[in-house]
């Protein structure tokens, strides 16, 4: 395929120059933008740490060592971990229904629909995080519905725990699964269900053996989406989970705040490197997969 | 394989009805064909078979039993769709055997049948391709096999060689219904294609508006048909119009024409093109009138002539081709004539002022 392509290049020259003419700007952007400023953390991150004189030149893997080696450290690390695959499986449990019912109804509910799943982004994280608050306080909306329901007899304190910031981090995250999910599931043809239906498979079934499949592709692309939002989630997480409550990308920006940059670039590689590292799997067991 | 019984079969969408009150009755082994023009139904009325279309009313037998309200994964049907929907993530093999699979037939039957059904439809080589890398015709008999390879009750077919182009269409029609006999398998096929139907069918079906217009053979359907809009669906007719009274229609243009008795009244007359002679002379024949050639069509095999007979009559003649024989030039002055035998009807529809033969 490939080959093909360069020999139909190979007659037009022009057509090359003119995609490196439009591919330019970005990648000296990407290089300028992104990886500039990696490499300076990269380069942080093994420097030492002092109270009066910051920051140390050295060559030393010490922020690494103190971050695996403290079980805070690690905790927190866990945490993010464990919140991030909740909410990721969540979103895709919760998105693809939600996401396969826009793929396959007419077309005014549909642009209504999408209308709907796009604005809560219209709103940035704070705010809406700031909306859950009153939502989840002892005295908010949940807790007081809860009691006059008679469900619960005191009042429901979810505000500062793991569950608020998981709560919060799918409302964030599920437009996003859903939007790249629909766009997947549209491209489906809707035949080959039913094609699977004549042949004896029963919904379920016709779920697994051929939309789940089809949709592999889509899966992954909005799980890894999912997944690296929620890693870095941090408005969510500080204004939800209150000051006990800590996951990795406040922290690095509690450790930047401490003036303590060797260890802030060492918590951000490791984020980084973990969602980084987590996303490459996943993309080979989809691939895997999607061959077998 | 079994009998497939509509009764009384209808779709309602609001206050549409895109199928109203169909009985058929599909023998066993028999291929039925529907055939209409876009939007009258066809689709519709093979998706209640196949379960995908609730019924607003009636009633569908598979094998005698009630299917109704079976969800199409508990039917017998093998449905071939226009787009073939093969799944592209499964080889050719894998396609075929994904209906036995969910029969839960054990792996080495699988296989075998798997095998066998590739091999009637000559493309066993082709067994570990992706759909992709296939040619739309080679798509189309994956297609085909696949829906057989679990032995169906039912093969239901909607325009199924829509997709190819009009050389391989023609191989793939003698293709299908070789099999369909072979197999012996009771078939409903929808087409808008009256050739494709002609060639195919045991028995057809003519649809208009969601209704039943004919049912019958080849040759009921095109030497008796029961209306106007079945005689210019089924072959091709010339109209003429006018008052009918004791077997002798008078057209506008002032021809008296004898034609089959019909019901007095506003009428219109079917004239099948082949059976008009064109001559200089007057030919003998019931129906004989002088008129103008207004247009010449070769068509290599026949010459289609038409024949002005008056400022408001114009009828159409199919000469067969003669070696060395008289071939007619717009502008001569010729004679046309056919037999009383000609269908007349009722003339109550307006819209069919366009089926005329051109
Ligand atoms: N879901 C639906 N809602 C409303 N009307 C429908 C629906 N499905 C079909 N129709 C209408 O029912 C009529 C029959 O449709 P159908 O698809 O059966 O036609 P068809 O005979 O297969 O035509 P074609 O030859 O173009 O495929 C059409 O007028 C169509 O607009
Ligand atoms: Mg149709």
């Amino acid at each position: 395929m490939s080959d093909a392509g360069a020999g139909g290049r190979a007659d037009r020259p022009s057509t090359l120059f003119s995609a490196s003419t439009l591919i330019g700007p970005a990648t000296l952007l990407v290089a300028i933008g992104i990886l500039a400023p990696m490499l300076f953390l990269a380069r942080y991150s093994l420097n030492l740490y002092d109270p009066r004189l910051l920051m140390i030149e050295a060559f030393s893997p010490a922020n690494y060592i103190a971050f695996f080696s403290d079980p805070f450290y690690l905790g927190v690390f866990f945490t993010t971990l464990r919140v991030s695959f909740v909410c990721t499986a969540v979103c895709i449990v919760l998105g693809f229904p939600l996401a396969y019912l826009l793929a396959r109804t007419g077309s005014r509910m549909k642009n209504l629909m999408i209308i709907g799943i796009v604005i809560p982004l219209f709103v940035g994280n704070a705010v809406r995080a700031a909306g859950w608050m009153t939502f989840f306080g002892s005295r908010g909306l949940l807790s007081v519905t809860l009691m006059d329901l008679g469900l619960r007899d005191g009042p429901t304190e979810i505000m500062f725990t793991e569950t608020a910031v998981i709560i919060g981090i799918i409302a964030v995250n599920l437009p996003y699964m859903v939007l790249t999910l629909q766009s997947v599931l549209e491209g489906i043809d809707r035949n080959l269900e039913e094609a699977a239906f004549s042949l004896g498979a029963p919904p379920w079934t016709m779920f697994r053996r051929v939309l789940w499949p089809l949709a592999l592709p889509g899966i992954a692309a909005g799980t890894i989406l999912c997944f690296i939002l929620a890693m870095n989630a941090y408005a969510t997480p500080v204004l939800l989970g209150g000051p006990q409550f800590r996951m990795m990308a406040p922290m690095v920006y509690n450790q930047f705040q401490l003036n303590n940059w060797p260890l802030a670039a060492a918590l951000a590689f490791i984020l980084m490197a973990t969602t980084l590292g987590l996303t490459v799997v996943a993309g080979l067991m989809t691939r895997q997969s999607f061959r077998g | 394989m079994a009998r497939l019984q509509l009764e009384g079969l209808s779709k309602r969408y609001n206050e549409f009805y895109a199928a109203r009150d169909i009985h058929l009755d599909v023998a066993e082994g028999e291929m039925l064909v529907l055939l209409g023009p876009s939007g009258c139904g066809k689709t519709t009325t093979l998706r209640m078979i196949a379960g995908f279309v609730e019924p607003s009313e009636g009633v569908i037998r598979i094998g005698g039993e009630d299917v109704t309200w079976h969800p199409p994964w508990k039917r017998s049907t093998g449905l071939v769709f226009q787009n073939y929907a093969l799944f592209p993530h499964l080889t050719v093999a894998r396609n075929l055997a994904f209906g036995l699979e969910m029969r839960r037939v054990e792996k080495s039957e699988i296989d075998r049948r798997v095998h066998d059904a590739l091999a009637m439809v000559r493309l066993d080589h082709l067994a570990d391709r992706l759909p992709r890398q296939l040619s739309g015709g080679q798509q189309q008999r994956v297609a085909l096999a696949r829906a057989l390879v679990v032995r169906p009750d039912v093969l239901l077919l909607d325009e199924p060689l829509s997709n190819l182009d009009a050389k391989l269409r023609e191989e793939v029609r003698i293709e299908i219904r070789a099999l369909q006999q072979r197999l012996g398998i009771t078939t409903v096929m929808v087409t808008h294609d009256q050739e494709e139907a002609l060639s195919m069918a045991d028995r057809l079906v003519v649809m208009k508006e969601g209704e039943v217009r004919q049912i019958g053979s080849q040759q009921e359907l095109y030497e008796r048909p029961v209306d106007r809009f079945v005689a210019s669906f089924v072959g091709r007719s010339s109209f003429l119009r006018g008052r009918l009274a004791d077997g002798i229609l008078r057209t506008e243009g002032g021809l008296e024409v004898r034609c089959s008795d019909g019901p007095n009244g506003p009428a219109a007359v079917a004239i099948r093109p082949e059976r008009v002679t064109v001559a200089r002379e007057a030919p003998s024949a019931e129906n004989v009138f002088p008129g103008e050639v207004e247009h010449v069509s070769y068509l290599g095999g026949s010459i289609d002539v038409r024949v002005r007979l008056s400022p408001k009559d114009v009828v159409v003649a199919q000469m067969p081709n003669v070696e060395g024989g008289w071939l007619p030039q717009a502008g001569d002055r010729v004679h046309a004539g056919w037999s009383a035998s000609a269908k007349a009807f009722a003339d109550t529809e307006t819209e069919e002022g366009t089926a005329q033969v051109s």
